[in-house]
């Protein structure tokens, strides 16, 4: 990435950088070689020889620069304070010039308070903030060259945003253009550096003053964490960095007070209380509910309350996995269901929906014509025009504004409050029922996980049983997943709030390296096992990530789920071939990673993480784990590259 | 998240498949194993099924095929004229013969075993 250019006067700014270059290059002039491939010394012919160019005359004749060339307080020194008043831990970056007065305040003044966390593209920065925050429920900063550097880290804030998750994201830029050096800084420089990121950001801001900054940092913070969640952006002016304070008395840190988030209208959940509560078979849909350790036990008192069906789209760690009311695998349940409950859903048109991709698209209702739908959730309340990540309209009965997680007690109480002994025996039976359907579904799926166990590539399903077998004993955190693949959920057992925190948001690829790697980095200080599982495509787009995980000693597992194509795309293009009645054998062509295959090992050792694989056999697949894991509770990242079937 | 959604119906198709009539899949033609598995993993059955036959998911579930109890003429049927998001093999794509290999193949693929003969499927 352009820095800012070096100059070739001695500027205010490069004064004692450029001493220090000289002072530098005399002593290598006197200092003979150590190696054989070292650079010469300057012949003492030259040393003798050499003469004052009339530069050096000029500056060793004229008088001292009346400029200061030392300060004692800085911009970055207070806005360092603010960062850290507001319990920002963490702060990803990738290096430039345009923030490099926060840069270094954060270093020296805050002490790497919020500690920098180097990464080696903005995508991964940000990525790994949307790990982070949905494992440690809280946002931690990015930081990011002005305008390049926000124009790289785009797509991630754009999965944050459709994943409603808090990131707060600075970004340096020079505002005045008369304090703009030539060459970089005007590429660098914008007059409104957030419009490329506003359509996907929930507020952002260019302050002009430091209590502007405090003012807006907090309220970002606030805005950032208040359900709707979403990302926020700074544009941070470089000479509001890095100058000295001319008022410093005056600053004050605002106090920030989180928003309490907003419960369902009373009424409006009476309401939904006494549909649930009369409805013969209730139907619970959720998606990105838990936001909190508190927010599945909401929803278990909920189901168990009406003995009703949970189907969980596992945006957000919602439902214990082998719970009896679990039917996440039985989505038929909604065609059965006369009442349905959807909270906090990311595309409910779409859960309940039958969507045909065929040369005419066609949908139909998944549920009956007379189910009554109530929605529970905040996505609605912040809304923008231009990506369409809002979803097709639904029809609903119920619409209750109000945060899933904090109206569930209010909901459960009415309801609870509504059911006499009849109805409690009746809701017991229709318990046993669906715990005896879970349990046919969970048997089922290990039967179905047997097709193929010795096969190679490797079958998904074995992959992932080897893996839990190796970590079901551990406090074990699982952050990512390939597309389409959902045998853990199927597998394994989910029960503690950190087990799982869900998926990209906008299905941006290169989310999940990075992003596993910002869970690891929640989990690493509460002791837990992290691990990941991401496919092939997804890998190489941020294959750096690895770095980081190695430089920071990031703990964490990750799986690399090598089918050696974008298979998704891959079965889009066979299907495209089929309908226009054309050959389908040669759809690999732009749609496979082989040819070479990529060795994932390998760049993993490359990057200072260890590395196990490719892994054909299956039978070497547990060892490769057992030594992989040993890796990972040494400190450091691990890789296992497994040569999969498609899924 | 769609996976769960798409992956929950493959449970429906399977016990569908699961139902049909094994006697009708030997009035099945004649085919060549062989050059069944060969197509099978040429021309993409494979991406959504699995090299096993286990199945999978494409934007809906992709059935289990190994030692498919499906009748020939079910499984003919839904190459053609599929339900659902299957792509339509067309005979300019898939000739009778071909289908009739692919089917004799994937009977040749192992079903499923019981869980219980494999520890680590148990915890």
């Amino acid at each position: 990435m352009p820095k800012r250019r070096q100059s070739p006067d001695a500027s205010r700014r490069n004064f004692l950088k450029g001493a220090g270059l000289v002072g530098a290059a005399a002593a290598a002039a006197v200092t003979p070689p150590v190696a054989a491939n070292a650079m010469p010394a300057v012949p003492a012919e030259k040393l003798k020889a050499a003469l004052p160019g009339p530069r050096q005359v000029a500056a060793e004749t004229m008088p001292p620069n009346s400029d200061p060339v030392n300060q004692s307080t800085s911009g970055g020194d207070f806005m360092t304070d603010v960062l850290n008043s507001l319990g920002i831990e963490y702060m990803a970056i990738n290096c430039a010039s345009s923030y490099r007065g926060l840069h270094e305040a954060i270093v020296n003044h805050g002490n790497n308070k919020p500690e920098i966390i180097t990464c080696v593209h903005e995508d991964i920065a940000v990525h790994m903030a949307q790990g982070y925050a949905k494992i440690e429920g809280k946002p931690m900063a990015m930081a990011c060259h002005g305008v390049v550097g926000l124009q790289h880290a785009t797509m991630a804030m754009y999965n944050a945003w459709c994943d409603r998750v808090p990131v707060l994201v600075v970004g340096g830029n020079i505002m005045e253009a008369d304090k703009r050096g030539p060459g970089a800084e005007w590429v660098h420089a914008g007059v409104d550096i957030g419009q490329i990121v506003r359509d996907f950001t929930k507020w952002d801001d260019q302050p002009a003053s430091l209590q502007h900054f405090a003012e807006s940092a907090v309220r970002a913070y606030k805005v950032a964490t208040t359900p709707p969640m979403g990302p926020v952006f700074l544009s941070l002016d470089a000479e509001l960095q890095e100058n000295p304070i001319p008022d410093a008395e005056s600053l004050r840190i605002p106090k920030f007070v989180p928003v309490t988030p907003p419960q369902g209208d009373p009424a409006a959940i009476a309401q939904a209380a006494k549909m649930l509560v009369e409805a013969q078979n209730p139907v619970i849909v959720v998606d990105r509910m838990a936001r909190t350790p508190a927010g599945m036990a909401n929803l278990v008192a909920l189901a168990e309350t009406l003995q009703c069906a949970v189907i969980d789209n596992a945006g957000r760690m919602n439902f214990p996995s082998r719970h009896p009311l679990n039917q996440s695998f039985r989505r038929a349940m909604i065609g059965q269901a006369d009442v349905i409950l959807a909270i906090e859903m990311n595309d409910l048109w779409g859960t309940l929906t039958h969507f045909s991709d065929r040369i005419n698209r066609r949908s139909r209702p998944a549920y009956k014509s007379d189910t009554k739908i109530i929605t529970l959730g905040v996505r609605d309340l912040y809304l923008k025009s231009n990506y369409q990540d809002f979803g097709r309209w639904q029809d609903v009965d119920l619409d209750i504004a109000g945060d899933g997680e904090a109206s569930l007690p209010a909901l459960t109480e009415a309801a609870q409050r509504l059911i006499d002994d009849g109805r409690k025996a009746t809701y017991a039976e229709r318990g046993k029922k669906l715990a005896a359907a879970h349990l046919a579904m969970v048997e089922r799926s290990k039967t179905d996980a047997t097709i193929g166990w010795d096969a190679s590539p490797i079958t998904t399903a074995r992959m992932c049983a080897e893996v839990y077998n190796q970590i079901k004993d551990e406090d074990w955190s699982v952050v990512g997943t390939a597309i389409r693949l959902s045998w853990m959920h199927r597998l394994w057992d989910f029960k503690k709030p950190y087990q799982w925190n869900g998926v990209s948001g906008g299905s941006g690829v290169g989310y999940n390296l990075p992003a596993s790697l910002g869970a690891a980095l929640a989990n690493k200080k509460h002791g837990r096992f992290t691990l990941a599982f991401g496919g092939d495509g997804d890998f190489m787009f941020n294959p750096g990530a690895l770095w980081t995980a190695a430089h920071h000693q990031i703990p964490i597992l990750y799986i690399v789920h090598n089918n050696r194509a974008y298979h998704q795309e891959y079965m889009y293009l066979v299907a495209m071939a089929a309908r226009h009645g054309r050959g389908v054998d040669k759809m690999d062509i732009g749609t496979t990673i082989k040819d070479p295959n990529i060795d994932y090992a390998t760049v993993a050792r490359g990057m200072g993480a260890h590395g196990e694989g490719p892994i054909t056999d299956p039978k070497d697949l547990a060892p490769a784990l057992t030594r992989a894991i040993a890796a990972v509770k040494a400190g450091g990242p691990a890789v296992v590259d497994v040569v999969t079937d498609p899924r | 998240m769609t996976t769960f959604k798409r992956i929950a119906v493959t449970a429906f198709a399977v016990a569908a498949l699961g139902a049909a009539s094994l006697a009708a899949a030997q009035d099945a033609p004649q085919g060549n194993a062989a050059n069944g598995k060969r197509i099978f993993l040429a021309d993409g059955c494979f991406t959504c099924h699995g090299r096993s036959g286990q199945g999978g998911a494409y934007n809906g579930p992709a059935p289990i095929l190994a030692h498919t109890a499906l009748p020939f003429d079910g499984f003919k049927g839904q190459l053609r004229n599929p339900a659902d998001d299957m792509p339509a093999y067309s005979d300019a794509v898939l000739s009778e013969k071909d289908i009739a290999d692919i089917y004799a193949f994937v009977q040749t693929l192992p079903g499923p075993s019981s869980p219980k003969d494999i520890a680590i499927l148990n915890n």
